[in-house]
């Protein structure tokens, strides 16, 4: 049986938060015609490839902001600032995965390049960059738990039911499969992060703040996503 | 106004079957063995079931008159008559009959007179909504005393002859079900006093999901999408499948989150204390969940030690809505809670998935 990673009180009440809110952004994510599809097994090869032309641009600007996160952290809190530029590392280039599996997928290169942000997105990055400038944005731990838990969800789900809907062999999911390699590293690391930086009082209030506005526009940008 | 469960009641028709003897009665599809059973089994862990059907497949008693015995079983129990009744509030998945609602036919069984009735139609989680019913008709002052009763006879949907009716080997979802739901009433006496020992409903709470989420556990859908009643005939609907009762397990899942969820907006409403919590009795449909749904309250810092865990699952069925009364009947019977203890309720259903709670108080009048 899993046992619980986190030690403190304070901690152990923010995570309660942070799955509830991810519970409602699931809920949140089962409201979007999109999402339903690929519920139902529905989703066509075009609308996947239309689906990744619309994550493409957020993938890259969460490089951006996670990098501009670590740079906001001052001495006090040097032992965060590894923990994000770590992350930063891990994941800064994965968008270079999500347009191969758009050019497998049967997408034009060029094409997913050229793609301007959504207006979901549009908002997402300008929060994030907002966010990460402030000085010791530790409520971005936040957004990290929506984003990370997102991947685990493609990974373990979507994955899945875009190649059973579009008759895939797993040549045009690797970026979302590959979220789910690191899951257990990454989720122990946010589990510390939560412990970590809610020996602030005002701490969890942030998180679960900045976790909310992030799932809203998360959903934002999936609902700008046409779909037939 | 407080309001109190005072005594229980239930119903198991016939002998318990055994996992060995459950394709005797339910019967074998064109003749095979069912190349699921045994693992379906396996994850769910029931051991032994009821049936009202024989293996003629002939009904040996009515889903009314199961519902019916266990109503009485209160009555008797408070020495009760049949006048004492204001309201009769009744849930199951499937009557005997489409219509008129489960209730009438329970009340014309039961022989009771001039009383409010309610039917609660759903799957797993209507016995919670027919109790919160009578609950809350309590509190208000409608009434002094009401019997809620849940009852369910789903053995009818799983003879061999519905699945050879529908043409092909039966597919897993379709399957899934059948070695997992079984017969069973079980019924509850709601009073606005106190009665010797008895259990003070302190809140029923729930929370449905079904905007968010697909279909996942229903009759009534053939896999074209088409509903039962647009078909010309009943004899097509069942040859395309749509009387089947089928789970998309793919989806079952969520229902342990939003189990968890719901648990958790209750500890956040001030609702649930978990370490004030001495017994829970949730009615999981398999014991494969009893795991997942630990492993995630461990996660969120929110388990309920696992002594304090009380099923009668294995040995007495899935028996749908009725399942949550018939355990609380039993854990009341073996177990003798002791003034004070609380009692945590919670049925989370994936028909649509609707989720509903309750915390009991244990008191002496």
């Amino acid at each position: 049986m899993q046992e619980t990673l986190i030690t403190t009180a304070a901690g152990q009440d923010c995570l309660q938060g942070l799955m509830r809110v991810w519970f409602d952004f699931e809920r949140q994510l089962g409201r979007l015609p999109l999402i339903q599809r690929l519920d139902r097994g529905e989703l066509s090869l075009a609308e996947y490839r239309t689906l990744l032309l619309n994550l493409r641009q957020q993938v890259i600007e969460g490089a951006r902001w996670i990098s501009r996160c670590a740079s906001s952290f001052d001495r006090h809190h040097a032992d965060l600032r590894s923990v994000v530029i770590q992350h930063a590392r891990d994941e800064h280039r994965d968008y270079e995965l999500l347009e191969a599996d758009y050019v497998a997928a049967g997408g034009d290169l060029a094409e997913i390049q050229a793609a301007p942000r959504n207006i979901g997105s549009e908002a997402l990055h300008a929060f994030m960059m907002h966010r990460a400038g402030q000085p010791n944005p530790i409520d971005l731990v936040g957004a990290m738990w929506i984003i990370e838990g997102l991947g685990q969800k493609m990974a373990g789900d979507w994955a899945a039911r875009v190649e059973a809907a579009t008759g895939g062999d797993g040549g045009y999911t690797r970026f979302m499969r590959y979220h789910g390699e690191n899951d257990d590293d990454h989720l122990a690391t946010l589990y510390g992060l939560i412990d970590r930086v809610c020996q602030a009082p005002e701490a969890p209030q942030a998180i679960l703040r900045t976790a909310r506005v992030v799932a809203r526009l998360y959903a934002l940008q999936l609902e700008e996503v046409p779909c037939d | 106004m407080s309001v109190y469960v005072t005594r229980s009641g239930h119903h198991l028709p016939g002998p318990a079957v055994d996992n060995e003897r459950i394709e005797e009665v339910l019967g074998r599809v064109n003749g095979k063995p069912s190349r699921l059973k045994a693992r379906i089994l396996k994850a769910n862990g029931i051991r032994r079931r009821h049936y009202a059907i024989d293996a003629e497949h002939r009904t040996t008693i009515g889903n009314a008159e199961m519902a019916a015995r266990a109503g009485e079983q209160c009555l008797a129990a408070a020495g009760l008559g049949r006048r004492d009744l204001g309201l009769l509030s009744v849930a199951t998945s499937q009557g005997d009959l489409v219509l008129p609602g489960f209730g009438s036919q329970v009340q014309a069984a039961l022989g009771l007179g001039d009383v409010e009735l309610h039917t609660s139609h759903g799957i797993c989680s209507s016995s919670m909504m027919a109790l919160k019913t009578a609950f809350l008709s309590l509190a208000a002052g409608e009434h002094r005393r009401a019997l809620v009763v849940a009852s369910e006879l789903a053995s009818r949907l799983f003879k061999a002859s519905r699945f050879e009716a529908a043409g092909a080997e039966p597919d897993f979802d379709a399957e899934f079900l059948r070695w997992m739901l079984s017969d069973g009433a079980g019924a509850l006496l709601l009073e606005a006093a106190p009665r010797g020992r008895c259990l003070r409903i302190d809140w029923i709470r729930g929370y449905s999901h079904a905007d968010a989420y697909p279909l996942c556990m229903s009759v009534g859908q053939a896999p074209d999408g088409r509903t039962w009643q647009d078909f010309a005939t009943y004899a097509e609907a069942e040859a395309a499948g749509a009387l089947l009762l089928r789970q998309d397990v793919r989806l079952l899942d969520n229902i342990v989150k939003l189990g968890v969820d719901g648990l958790l907006r209750l500890i956040d409403e001030g609702r649930v204390a978990v370490d004030e919590v001495d017994h829970l009795l949730c009615h999981y449909s398999s014991h494969h969940f009893r795991g997942r749904i630990a492993e995630m309250l461990t996660q969120a810092g929110a388990m309920i030690p696992e002594e304090k865990w009380y099923t009668n699952l294995y040995e007495r069925g899935n028996t749908g809505c009725a399942s949550l009364f018939i355990m609380l009947d039993e854990f009341l019977r073996t177990r003798e809670p002791r003034p004070g203890e609380r009692i945590l309720c919670m049925v989370p259903e994936s028909g649509r998935f609707n989720t509903a709670y309750m915390q009991l108080t244990v008191v002496d009048a």
